[in-house]
């Protein structure tokens, strides 16, 4: 095995990140190895092999099928987490300046928590029919309490020597929120991205199941309610690669955006 | 000379812990004075208020008790606490700690009061630029504040603050928690810089040898509740290098006096 050898002798001159790489693709390879080997042990009707599943995405991606799906369920997706990201970001804001607003706000939103979104799907399509908007605010409020709660952490975190510092600079308030109080919590602001945005996808996804004419969530619970196994497959297999493709991006954008910090520590 | 800035009376005590009951005074009936340009440094124990005089002539934490006046206008009145912090930039504050912000490059962050002051033209840039090489500090304009040494970082600081001109400008133990050389050569910048433009300075230190090497005149403060129990003027010869004054007859005889009565 001459090929072997040589990648063995190359292994420790390649830059970490290649080896990193070799390993996901590798991880990939066994995982789709085992999907194969799953599908001819299961039978086709349980599990659908990535070969069909392959093609069926072919297949709806020439008629159009795939975009108008993707495109139902992005909309309601960016809408819903554009209104959730921006309330939970600004209402934190506005609370941090009155003491007296938060604390009579705060309990409300925090209990207002505990109420599972999904039931409420049958009042909102009974608000909103079935259309975009009900799932627009489901994945609204899946978004709002992760921001919410993320941006009141991070508030709570500025340092206040910053804080007195900028003062003292000269600084008005509106500039002390935005080149002082925002930047520190940026961390923050990136974990409840992290968090929030598959969720909101997710949440997009799971409105379609209950009720749609359109979008991924509908392709999907078409295909199951009509024994279409490679059709549910293929249904969640474009799903995984948009979560990915999402997190590479926010990954991209946070390393942009936080360049300014220190190496984090290789162990914690 | 006539005061500049004059701090009357001032007083902070302890927040009330249980209702009812008198809280502890950390300052109590502090009174002096500053004239204009002068360098005026304030040597107490640890623990005597040092840092919280400076933040309520700063204007970060309100006083329980007294007035500050500046220029002979009441800038600060205890029974009107509305807090001006910095006093409409009339006021710079180099803290204990540096302060700087981390996600900004040491130059954007030197520049920082500039910019929020809208104040931030090519003159003030070519102005930063001078105070960075007086300090010794060009050629890391663009590094993170984690990626500078301490020394660096309180130069930063220092230069952050010189760079918008306050009249007058308090230092809290700029040069604590550093080693003895650099803390030397910052003591000479700083020195240098006042030397450059004379502003007014009030320096808090707990080191005796540190007060009277740079101050023309010490102000000694006891221990808690603090207040001013004695005010030496400092006959040393300026320029002063740290180092040599302090074998010098002089010296000697005002850091033992100092050191008998903050005993």
């Amino acid at each position: 095995m001459p090929a072997a050898a040589d990648a063995r002798g190359a292994a420790h001159r390649w830059p970490e990140t290649s080896l990193v790489n070799l390993a996901r693709l590798l991880l990939v390879a066994a995982l789709v190895a085992a999907w194969e080997w799953g599908a001819r042990s299961l039978g086709l009707l349980f599990i659908a092999g990535p070969l069909d599943v392959l093609a069926h995405i072919g297949a709806i991606a020439a008629s159009g099928q795939l975009w108008t799906d993707l495109q139902a369920t992005l909309a309601a997706t960016a809408v819903g987490f554009g209104i959730g990201w921006t309330v939970g970001v600004v209402l934190p804001f506005l609370l941090s300046w009155s003491p007296r607003a938060t604390r009579a706000i705060e309990p409300w939103v925090i209990a207002s928590m505990g109420i599972p979104k999904f039931a409420l799907a049958p009042l909102l399509m009974m608000w909103f029919g079935i259309g975009l908007a009900p799932k627009i605010v489901i994945v609204a409020f899946m978004v709002f309490y992760m921001v919410f709660i993320n941006t009141f952490a991070g508030l709570r975190s500025v340092d206040r020597r910053l804080v007195d510092m900028a003062r003292v600079a000269g600084a008005s308030r509106g500039a002390i929120a935005t080149r002082v109080v925002w930047p520190s919590m940026q961390p923050f602001v990136f974990s409840a991205l992290k968090v929030a945005l598959p969720r909101a996808l997710s949440a997009a996804i799971v409105g379609e199941f209950l009720v749609a004419d359109r979008g991924l969530g509908h392709a999907i619970e078409y295909a199951r309610q009509t024994g279409d196994t490679v059709g549910v497959f293929a249904g969640i297999a474009v799903v995984t690669v948009l979560v990915l493709l999402m997190n590479a991006a926010l990954d991209a954008i946070e390393r942009q955006m936080l360049g300014w910090r220190p190496k984090p520590a290789s162990t914690l | 000379m006539s005061s500049f800035l004059e701090v009357a009376g001032l007083e902070k005590r302890f927040a009330e812990r249980t209702p009812g009951e008198a809280a502890p005074w950390v300052i109590r009936d502090l009174s002096f004075t500053v004239a204009e340009g002068e360098f005026v440094t304030i040597v107490g124990p640890s623990g005597a208020g040092k840092s919280t005089i400076l933040n309520m002539i700063a204007q970060v934490e309100p006083p329980s008790g007294g007035r500050i006046l500046l220029n002979g206008v009441v800038v600060l009145d205890a029974h009107k606490p509305v807090l001006r912090p910095g006093l409409d930039c009339r006021i710079g504050y180099v803290t204990q700690d540096d302060n700087l912000l981390p996600w900004r490059t040491l130059l954007d962050n030197v520049l920082f009061p500039l910019e929020v002051q809208g104040r931030l033209d090519d003159a003030a840039r070519a102005h930063a630029r001078d105070l960075l090489q007086a300090v010794g500090l060009n050629g890391y304009e663009r590094y993170f504040p984690h990626e500078l040494s301490g020394g660096m970082r309180k130069r930063a600081a220092l230069i952050r603050t010189l760079v918008y001109d306050p009249p007058v400008i308090l230092m809290d133990e700029p040069f604590g928690a550093l080693d003895a050389e650099t803390r030397a050569q910052l003591q000479a910048d700083l020195q240098k810089l006042w030397a450059m433009r004379r502003k007014t300075i009030l320096f808090v230190t707990h080191e005796i040898a540190e007060a009277i090497a740079l101050g023309s005149r010490v102000l000694v403060l006891k221990r808690a509740p603090a207040c001013v129990i004695a005010d030496h003027a400092v006959e040393l010869p300026r320029p002063r290098v740290v180092d040599d004054v302090l074998t010098l007859p002089a010296f000697v005889q005002l850091y033992d006096t100092i050191r008998q009565v903050i005993r």
